[in-house]
């Protein structure tokens, strides 16, 4: 099938780097240090005034540090904007084949990839310095599994929608910025959402981006509850949605065009 | 001028790996192989004099341009451009030369020509009096005038060439570097250039040291011609004797409606044939047979529908002068 | 200097053609780096200090260390992005001019679109000197010296980017190596250096010295600790860092020479 062949392609492709890409693992990994420590230094003397103790946020980053890998850096606009900037796209979207299917597939292949040699190696990391979570409960690991999924698949339309919008724009990457900066930010990178202000909190609880990192970290240490899967499928719906319909106007965009 | 006295350029080709690792690895691996890029050349070229400088892709030619222009330092031997190593004085060297790479405009991209030749006069400060009259004498030369409020983005192909030759004049070098300076360019054009290349060499009294794959700018515009094989001189000396060495090597296609007949015996100056089924490929002399000689002469083996001309493969004359 | 400018403003005019392109980038820029400073307000609003650090004195350092790099990436744009230059063979074009290749290349390109992230650490520096001077902790000293610290943070990331991008010329590729000679200890640089383990601290006092320009000086003039000459090091280790970034980078064209094709 040729989904799945452009999935192992893309799998191979990324496979020719994987010794340049174990080596920013190291920098990915100290990275995780640094905001460790900015934890370990908040925290110390502190933890009975918090709802997590030093052990819960050291893992809370490493796992987040894990997860950015599967879920945050994906390709800049899954480089839609290249084939609008050479015309392919044209060509691309007359293809017999679904367009929005046929780029997150590719991308899909680089996250796989990116499971094995990017996630894991730096999970190990921290396996063997500052301890790493691992899930006590057995039916912990499906809720893991759906969530882990489902937050894939929002960043994909999100990075698609990004890609898709150089329809119009032609330049992107200011777009890939702001999406990478909101999902820090809103993802809880460094800040798990639920210790922001109470304003802010409600905000950002709104937004599809703690689905795409927070509540899979959560799933992961098992702090979250299993209802947060509802709330991350109908984020994955309604994205949907919205990129079959872009893709329709931008199809349409294009046809009058003539590209 | 110029003169190269026993250069030798030699390069490691290392086996290079993937990643940064394998660049850090190959930094420390002793595995290569050495190659000759530029292998004992002598030469020494007068001042105002025009010479050719042809050969394979590869053969060397870049690489002693670079040398010549301080890019590069040689293994051993030395160059020396106006009596100055351009390798222990590369600033002055840069002063007293100008390089026009032919693949690679050194024209600021997104800015209007002129900007371009004010940027280069701040470079190399150039004085207003000067620079006016650099103007001037360009704009009847080249034409510049025309484009010269253009971005050099919109430039076509020609003029964005005849604006890098310009640039590279900009502070009067006595000494310029041409690598393939008509590459890709239409007959027109390349016409043009080599109109304004003769003029710089006989009325300013410029020494150009030009490398190109095209006979023609060759055959119009050189007096010297030095061929290079290998990292090696095989040929120095003057137009006409390269002549008398390897003729005028020219090439006919002729395409016949069925296959032809060739007369057995050959007239003079005809050297070689290829078939291609009823398509035969003349390999011929014009300095012996003539064109219009050896029409009729194919027009004798058999009914000819297509008859093209074409230009030698600079392969093709390095395989005569051996 | 004069030819500095001349050449920048051509770069500049050449920029200016993409209006739209700039200020977007320009805002996002300044957008990611304030993200990133609520979320460090959000943490010390509720735990009050990281290591006897608030908000505040962690905002002096945090914007010192973003203006200084946010500033490196508009003066050095070519010599951050110089990998292309080995790989491209674009540096070629560099050494037939009669002016030094770091000058060229630091005025072939300005991205003032990085500017966004300089006004960003501004507004940081305001603020946290607006609650400093509150406690009674802003002395005219330390105002005095934070222009100071934002020069010396600059000139070490400067080297520390010259230097990076001279191990292009034996390695081509440095976006690897970018990340942890610039990446990882600039956003080190944003905490105080006490809270990080011993290893990572000697990183970031010796190989890439990041610690001098904000952490050393601050805390001396934040009364933490200290001798008065926490002031002058600063500058020192700057300088002799700069000449070494140099040096490297001077042994590396030579390679160049001799090795380039």
């Amino acid at each position: 099938m040729i989904y799945w062949l452009l999935f192992q392609k893309s799998f191979l492709r990324n496979m020719q780097y994987r010794l340049a890409h174990l080596i920013n693992n190291a920098a990915s990994a100290i990275f995780g240090f640094v905001f460790m420590a900015v934890w370990v230094g908040v925290l110390t003397g502190k933890e009975s005034g918090s709802p997590y103790s030093i052990q819960d946020m050291v893992h809370y980053i490493g796992t987040g540090q894990v997860f950015l890998w599967l879920t945050v850096f994906l390709t800049a606009g899954l480089n839609i904007q290249n084939g609008v900037r050479s015309g392919a796209i044209t060509m691309e979207l007359a293809r017999p084949v679904h367009y929005f299917s046929y780029v997150t597939v590719q991308e899909a292949g680089r996250i796989a990839y990116n499971l094995l040699f990017r996630s894991i190696p730096i999970a190990l990391v921290y396996v063997l310095t500052v301890g790493f979570y691992v899930p006590e409960n057995a039916v912990s690991l499906l809720y893991i599994f759906i969530s882990a999924i489902l937050a894939i698949f929002i960043s994909l339309n999100l990075t698609y929608l990004v890609g898709i919008s150089s329809i119009w724009t032609t330049e992107i990457s200011w777009a890939h910025f702001v999406l990478i900066t909101l999902l820090f930010g809103f993802g809880g990178q460094l800040v798990p959402i639920d210790l922001l202000p109470k304003p802010i909190y409600s905000i950002v609880a709104l937004t599809p981006f703690p689905c795409v990192l927070y509540y899979p970290v959560m799933m992961y240490l098992e702090k979250a509850a299993p209802h947060v899967l509802l709330i991350q499928a109908s984020w994955a719906a309604a994205l949907t949605m919205i990129s079959f319909w872009v893709t329709n106007i931008a199809r349409s965009k294009i046809e009058i065009q003539g590209g | 001028m110029i003169t190269a006295t026993n250069l030798n350029k030699h390069f490691k080709v290392y086996e290079t790996k993937k990643g940064m690792m394998g660049s850090l690895a190959s930094l420390f691996s002793a595995k290569h192989t050495l190659v000759k890029a530029v292998d004992d050349i002598s030469f020494s070229i007068g001042e105002g004099e025009f010479v050719g400088y042809i050969g394979p892709n590869g053969a060397g030619k870049s690489t002693t341009i670079k040398m010549l222009s301080g890019i590069l330092h040689p293994t051993s031997g030395s160059v020396a451009v106006g009596g100055l190593s351009p390798q222990k004085n590369r600033k002055d060297n840069a002063r007293r030369i100008g390089i026009v790479f032919g693949q690679r405009t050194q024209l600021w991209w997104d800015l209007p020509l002129r900007d371009s030749f004010e940027i280069l006069k701040a470079m190399y400060k150039v004085n207003d009096k000067d620079y006016n009259s650099f103007l001037k004498l360009y704009d009847d030369m080249l034409d510049i005038g025309k484009f010269i409020e253009t971005p050099v983005r919109k430039l076509s192909l020609g003029q964005r060439m005849r604006g890098d030759l310009a640039a590279a004049m900009i502070h009067n070098p006595d000494v310029l570097f041409l690598d393939e300076p008509t590459i890709g360019l239409d007959v027109v054009a390349k016409t043009g250039i080599r109109a304004f290349l003769k003029e710089l060499n006989e009325n300013e009294k410029k020494t150009v040291l030009l490398t190109t794959h095209d006979m023609d700018d060759i055959e119009q515009l050189c007096r010297r011609v030095i061929v290079i094989n290998h990292g090696r001189i095989i040929l120095d000396g003057t137009l006409e004797e390269m002549r008398e060495t390897i003729g005028l090597p020219s090439i006919m296609e002729v395409q016949y409606t069925s296959k032809p007949e060739v007369a057995a015996a050959a007239p003079l100056g005809l050297e070689r044939l290829q078939w291609e089924d009823s398509k035969v490929i003349i390999h011929y002399d014009r300095s012996i047979l003539s064109a219009p000689q050896l029409l009729k002469e194919v027009s004798s083996w058999g009914e000819p529908v297509d008859i093209q001309m074409k230009e030698p493969d600079i392969e093709d004359i390095i395989q005569k002068i051996y | 200097m004069k030819l500095y400018f001349i050449l920048i403003s051509g770069s500049l005019k050449s920029r200016m053609q993409y209006k739209m392109n700039f200020i977007f980038s320009m805002v996002s820029y300044g957008m990611i780096m304030a993200v990133d400073f609520i979320m460090l307000a959000a943490i010390l609003r509720r735990f009050d200090d990281v290591k006897g650090w608030d908000l505040y004195e962690v905002g002096l350092l945090y914007s010192i260390s973003s203006i200084a790099i946010s500033l490196y990436r508009v003066i050095g744009a070519e010599v951050h992005d110089f990998e292309r230059y080995m790989v491209n063979g674009e540096f070629d074009s560099l050494l037939i001019r009669p002016v030094s290749p770091l000058f060229l290349l630091l005025t072939r390109n300005i991205d003032l679109s990085r500017i966004g992230g300089a006004i960003q650490g501004l507004i940081i520096i305001a603020i946290s000197v607006a609650g400093l001077m509150k406690t009674g902790k802003a002395t005219l000293l330390l105002i005095a010296y934070l222009p100071v610290a934002v020069l010396t943070g600059l000139i070490i990331c400067f080297a520390v980017g010259v230097l990076t991008a001279a191990l292009a010329f034996w390695t081509e590729k440095i976006k690897d190596f970018q990340t942890f000679t610039l990446y990882a200890p600039f956003t080190a640089a944003n905490y105080p250096m006490n809270i990080y383990p011993g290893l990572l601290k000697i990183i970031f006092f010796t190989v890439i010295p990041v610690a001098f320009m904000n952490y050393v000086p601050v805390m001396y003039l934040l009364q933490k600790g200290g001798e008065w000459w926490y002031l002058i090091t600063p500058a020192a280790v700057a300088g002799v860092f700069l000449t070494f970034s140099l040096i490297m980078w001077h042994i590396g064209i030579k390679h160049y020479h001799s090795t380039g094709s």
